[in-house]
């Protein structure tokens, strides 16, 4: 866990480094009578470039954590800067261009637009930033050259295996350049050999230079990254180097 | 904006094609709105350009004056009437009348008989003057000539109707008819002039003024119609009110009595009509209005639905970056090109109906849609579209994305 020191340190040695600062973040919902705190004062510090995985098992609050680091949630209390913004205090149409800029999503059911093709999937975010048709294009068929994909840029969702589906979702999220890439368990719905690939794909983006944030419960997924880090009961009970042990 | 309206028609289209079958019967309310609509407005107002042309065919110059006696004094024995002096005053002494001609009705009976045959017609005393005034033209023969007035002659014109009704032939010309008791001989067919609002007119007899007067035992009390047309130039309002004062001169009228004749210009007639036709399309137009409301309602039906099938889509535009506008544009285009291009499709139908109708009935006037009603008609189908697309559109909108990336 990050030291009020450590933070101040990270401070001192430059804001660019720095792509993620939580501070104390909480998210509480009412059932009922009942108060169900999903997160209870998370407090992270990711750099530029690095490679972390959240683990925990269902009920950690890691899906409730993705959704506030991922900009489609805002949480009940602390603070959050992205990149340098203090996204709390964003309405929903500049969350909604944050996530576009900063963020690319992959999920694990791949959310594809069904009726769209592989190329207008990928397409699809840059029509929210006023780009031509023809430059769109341009830039989706690159981000299907990178995951290897830009022999199948005309089929739709459903006649692609699982592994390509996911490799146009990763295109999806790499065509806006953002500066993380989210991955919500991307090898969930994949056989093992495809998840492998998929996750050795994560690998070569990260030496590219790519912030990834896998969430999952996965511990050999987890594994790969740089950094994992524990959640459990909307806490962070550990954050350890990957390849450490477990106990 | 241009952009996101660019963008949002693109996806609109796609998705208005990926369920085609769909999306037509979704419209087919507003194609059937829209195509009763043009039908009703094409059918009156080609009938109202048909009797606009009809009107013109009676001369759209011309005046009509007739002896007019209100009711109550009519049960007071009291009538009005026009007497050849009046047509003498208004000859001498009207202002830029090009012809004018008396017409004389048959009062005591409007039989004609030829051979066996007997039916009954509008028998008119004129002269010459009629068929310039009327636009009355001869396909057989020749018309009532001034000679025949002087001398009185027993010579008839007759209409189309009167030739068949009597079983006349092909050329009735030298043939003799039987009227009031005399002989005439026919000495012209006249050109068949069809309709107007169920009246014939070609079911007619005219006979010279003179000999019609010296039918009717000179009566003293003869009441005649006057028939005039006037020169190009001349103002229909201007000669109207110059006879009036000439006419109530002549009739000692005082200033607070009322005229006891009437001027009928072809032109009132003509507005009359196009009144009731205007009245006629405004109200069927309404009634018919109605249904385009209905099928907006079913756009918006199968929008809402649209909406909750497709709200793991919003939720993953969303995510990748859409913004409230981005969802709210997609949806209200969608629903606004469905209607518009119900209304299209209406359109053409709509035309096509009315064009059907009016050439698989005879006496019905070919149809035109006015320039008018097609922007209507677009433009309320388009307005119907967003009227009904805003429900919708907006609950896309305010999807929370996270519930919307959950829905399964």
């Amino acid at each position: 866990m990050n030291s009020v020191d450590e933070s101040a340190a990270a401070k001192d040695a430059g804001e660019d480094s720095v792509l993620i600062r939580m501070q104390d973040i909480r998210k509480h919902y009412e059932m009922g009578s009942q108060i169900v705190r999903a997160l209870d004062g998370i407090s992270v510090e990711i750099g530029r470039g690095d490679w972390v995985s959240f683990i925990g098992s269902s009920g950690s609050g890691k899906s409730t954590f993705l959704n506030i680091l991922g900009c489609l949630d805002r949480p009940s209390g602390g603070e959050y800067f992205l990149n340098g913004v203090y996204v709390e205090e964003l309405g929903a149409n500049q969350l909604a261009e944050i996530r576009n800029r900063e963020i690319g999503f992959i999920f694990q059911s791949f959310n594809l637009l069904p009726r769209a093709t592989a190329l207008g999937n990928v397409m699809q975010p840059l029509v929210y930033r006023r780009i031509s048709y023809r430059r769109r294009k341009e830039m989706a068929m690159e981000a299907l050259r990178r995951v290897r994909l830009d022999d199948r840029m005309d089929h739709l969702p459903n006649q692609l295996s699982g592994g390509q589906r996911q490799r146009v979702a990763i295109a999806r999220a790499l065509v806006t350049e953002p500066s993380i890439l989210l991955a919500d368990e991307p090898t969930g719905n994949l056989d093992s050999r495809t998840g492998a690939e998929i996750m050795q794909l994560f690998d070569q983006l990260h030496r590219e230079g790519q912030t990834l944030i896998l969430v999952t419960h996965e511990e050999d997924v987890a594994g790969l990254g740089d950094r994992v880090i524990e959640l459990l009961d909307g806490k962070i009970i550990r954050d350890r180097r990957a390849g450490e042990p477990l106990h | 904006m241009f952009y996101v309206i660019f963008e949002s028609t693109r996806s609109a289209l796609i998705s208005i094609f990926a369920h085609g079958l769909r999306s037509f019967l979704t419209t087919l309310g507003i194609v059937i709105g829209v195509a009763s609509v043009i039908a009703v407005v094409s059918l009156t107002q080609g009938m109202s350009a048909f009797i606009g042309e009809s009107f013109s065919s009676l001369g759209s110059n011309s005046l009509t004056i007739q002896s007019y006696t209100p009711i109550a004094e009519q049960m007071r024995g009291v009538r009005a009437r026009l007497t050849p002096e009046d047509l003498e005053l208004i000859e001498r002494r009207g202002e830029s009348i090009a012809s004018i001609t008396p017409i004389l009705y048959a009062n005591r009976t409007s039989q004609i008989r030829y051979a066996a045959q007997t039916t009954f017609s509008q028998i008119m005393g004129t002269t010459y003057a009629y068929s310039d005034v009327s636009q009355s033209y001869m396909l057989l023969g020749r018309f009532i000539a001034e000679s025949d007035n002087l001398t009185r002659r027993r010579v008839a014109v007759i209409g189309e109707k009167v030739r068949e009704d009597l079983a006349l032939p092909e050329n009735p010309v030298n043939e003799y008819v039987e009227l009031g008791g005399e002989w005439f001989k026919i000495i012209g067919l006249l050109e068949p002039k069809g309709d107007i609002m169920g009246f014939n007119q070609d079911d007619i007899v005219l006979v010279p003024y003179s000999t019609m007067v010296s039918l009717q035992g000179n009566q003293a009390r003869t009441d005649i119609q006057i028939q005039l047309s006037l020169s190009e130039d001349a103002d229909v309002e201007d000669v109207t009110r110059q006879l009036t004062a000439l006419l109530r001169n002549a009739h000692d009228l005082g200033p607070d009595e009322d005229d006891d004749f009437v001027i009928n210009t072809a032109e009132q007639l003509m507005e009359t009509f196009d009144t009731i036709i205007n009245m006629v399309t405004l109200v069927i137009g309404g009634i018919v209005s109605i249904s385009l409301l209905v099928g907006g309602i079913g756009i918006m039906n199968i929008m809402l639905v649209s909406v909750t099938e497709r709200t793991r889509e919003i939720g993953i535009c969303k995510a990748v970056g859409a913004k409230r506008h981005h969802i709210l544009a997609q949806f209200l285009i969608e629903a606004m090109l469905l209607s518009l291009l119900g209304g299209l499709i209406g359109l053409a139908l709509g035309y096509g109906l009315g064009t059907a109708i009016s050439s698989s009935i005879d006496s019905f006037p070919p149809a035109s849609i006015p320039l008018w009603a097609i922007a209507l008609a677009l433009g309320f189908s388009g307005f119907v579209g967003v009227l009904f697309g805003i429900l919708p559109a907006a609950k896309a909108a305010n999807l929370d994305p996270i519930d919307a990336l959950r829905y399964e």
